[in-house]
């Protein structure tokens, strides 16, 4: 039964969906933008951050909220280790070799949580359980909480990237890194931090993702293929096409669900990303192709 | 004739090189003779054998500068278009074998229709979608194709040796043919797409063309190599396509060597040797770390996953022309040393 109500529900849950797409998607963006660098095994990070976030909250009795700070901090420290062993090396080689990396990445992450975690699915207990219900439309408060923490993370990076040094610096360099060496940046670093602040992003989407829905070590590959689809519908290193595409792609995907059920709500990523690239292939934001 | 001759420069095959290979073949299809023991022929040698051509077919594609993330669509599709034709529409088995070659071209002319004129990455994606895409489809429609639970395929040859020199058969062609396209003016357009791209446009390529080509017949060869691993499992279901059947082929091509014709043998002989024989060691492993991880019962098919993952790393990194370069480069030196030698 397709009603007013449950359509204004299943828009609103889109919303809370697409928000933590949009974190994702974000970190991909931010990293693809300064670095030209596609990392293939962002969803993995994602998923080691659901479980960071699992392990903290569960095993030391962390409020979930605040084991998303944990989450955080973990998976950036990830990121700096992954940047620094792997990518860096191949950076400025043939562009194939960034993926082969990433799928190298992908087979040692998604191997090691199932040594650390087992292959069963998990879900982050919640701190506010409770479902809020107004005019026939209901939400849980952990889907209102990650709309509000998703618009405070973002907040905090255009702040990040207006008015801060760093800020700058990466987008120095994303506009031309050679002009930025040149200008006494450290491009190094810059790549450094980016990677890192591209992991937070993920790793608080992975704990967002785990209050909401249960996860497994198998979880990544979906949710990088969902941030693809959406910074190519926004446009490649573009955050306000991040955003607006990371919301129309949770709209899409939770109507899709609603409407058709079943297995379509996945599938609707390869459809967006297909007819995206066939239609503008440079995203609706974009402005120029790579 | 002579054009054909020319087409595919077939002079050059009379090179060194190439009684190095005639020597190889006779040594793979002397192998049963030597080894003798069933469970290696057809459960180590025959499957090197198919992954061999579906390592080939990957990098063919790669050859032609493109990469794909979801080459098992093209490996499920030719494995149950072969099963079903027999199966369904009582088409000899060999006959369907090619046939699901085919068709899988076919498809793949229509994905490249649509993306071989996007970027790596890409055109990566989008073949992984596509993957996953037709995992879906061929779930859907399970009432009539019964992928889901899955079925068993009907045998063109009975296993063991036999089963083996057929493999041996259809991968000696394969490759042979392989081997003349990126030897054919065919080849020489790829490698100058792959080289730069507006070059090659500049020159006058078809450059969207060509890519389409290399993509079809990439594709072909996957199909082929689908309804060969149905043969070889006997049986198939929709796990084929998984993304672990997608990246085995990139794997196997770049641990090995990307672009040359050995390196994809040289991979799937790796790759499919740690498959085959360190579940051995599972329960050493199980036994040294086993009360570290409780959280599984067995440690060792994730740590095997695991190397894999390590091993490509280790070779883009360090060996970013694969493990043919080393071999290579080794045989080089030794060379060297042997010419010093006699002076």
């Amino acid at each position: 039964m397709i009603t007013p109500s449950g359509l204004a529900e299943t828009l609103l849950w889109g919303v809370a969906n697409g928000c933590i797409y949009i974190l994702l998607a974000t970190g991909l963006s931010i990293i693809f933008g300064v670095m030209k660098l596609v990392n293939f095994a962002h969803g993995q990070l994602l998923m080691i951050g659901a479980y960071l976030a699992f392990t903290t909250s569960v095993i030391l009795g962390v409020n979930s909220y605040l084991a998303i700070l944990v989450a955080m901090v973990g998976v950036a420290i990830i990121g700096v280790a992954v940047e620094r062993l792997t990518f860096r090396k191949v950076l400025g080689t043939e562009k194939l070799n960034e993926i082969f990396v990433s799928l190298g990445l992908i087979y040692i992450f998604e191997n090691a949580a199932v040594l650390l975690w087992g292959n069963k699915s998990a879900q982050i207990p919640s701190s506010i359980n409770g479902i809020l219900s107004l005019a026939g439309i209901s939400i849980s408060y952990d889907r209102l909480a990650a709309i509000g923490i998703v618009v405070v993370i973002l907040l905090s990076i255009v702040f990040l990237m207006k008015r801060t040094k760093i800020g700058l610096a990466m987008q120095a360099t994303s506009q031309k890194s050679d002009a930025a060496k040149l200008m006494g940046i450290n491009i190094e670093k810059v790549y450094v931090f980016t990677f890192a602040l591209g992991a937070a992003l993920a790793g608080a989407a992975g704990a967002l993702y785990g209050i909401i829905f249960p996860f497994s070590p198998t979880l990544g590959a979906l949710p990088t293929i969902k941030a693809f689809a959406i910074i190519i519908l926004g446009g490649l290193g573009s955050i306000p096409g991040a955003v607006i595409g990371g919301l129309l792609y949770g709209i899409a995907e939770t109507t899709a669900g609603y409407l058709l059920g079943g297995i379509w709500p996945d599938a609707i990523a390869f459809v967006l990303l297909i007819a995206v690239l066939i239609i503008k292939p440079t995203g609706l934001f974009g402005g120029k192709g790579e | 004739m002579t054009r054909f001759i020319k087409l595919f420069n077939l002079s050059r095959l009379y090179s060194r090189r190439f009684i190095f290979v005639i020597a190889g073949l006779v040594i793979i299809a002397a192998l049963p003779l030597i080894i003798g023991s069933e469970y290696v022929i057809s459960e180590v040698l025959a499957p090197m054998l198919i992954f061999a051509i579906y390592a080939s077919s990957w990098n063919l594609l790669a050859f032609s500068g493109q990469g794909s993330l979801g080459h098992a669509a093209f490996l499920g599709i030719g494995g149950f278009t072969s099963a079903l034709l027999a199966i369904k529409l009582g088409v000899p088995p060999l006959l369907g074998l090619f046939l699901g070659g085919l068709f899988s071209a076919a498809i793949g002319f229509l994905i490249g229709l649509t993306c071989v004129r996007l970027k790596a990455w890409f055109l990566g994606m989008v073949t992984f979608g596509f993957s996953v895409i037709s995992l879906t489809l061929v779930s859907q429609f399970d009432s009539v194709i019964g992928g889901i639970m899955g079925f068993r395929t009907p045998l063109i040859v009975p296993r063991g040796v036999l089963f083996y020199y057929f493999t041996f058969a259809v991968a000696a062609a394969s490759i042979f043919i392989i081997y003349l396209i990126m030897k054919s003016k065919l080849g020489l357009a790829f490698k100058a797409i792959r080289e730069n791209e507006l070059e090659a446009k500049m020159t006058g390529i078809n450059t969207a063309r060509y890519r389409l080509v290399a993509f079809i017949l990439s594709t072909f060869f996957a199909g082929l190599a689908g309804g060969l691993y149905a043969q070889y499992i006997r049986y198939i279901d929709v796990s084929i396509f998984s993304p672990h059947f997608s990246f085995l082929p990139l794997m196997m091509a770049v641990i090995g060597g990307l672009g040359t014709l050995s390196g994809p043998l040289i991979g799937s002989a790796i790759i499919v040797s740690i498959d085959a024989y360190l579940p051995r060691i599972d329960h050493l492993l199980q036994g040294l770390l086993g009360s570290l991880f409780p959280a599984v019962s067995n440690v060792g098919p994730p740590i095997r996953m695991m190397l894999l993952g390590i091993i490509l790393l280790v070779v883009v990194i360090f060996a970013p022309k694969g493990i043919y370069s080393v071999i290579d480069k080794a045989y080089a030196h030794l060379l060297n040393k042997r010419a010093a030698g006699k002076q």
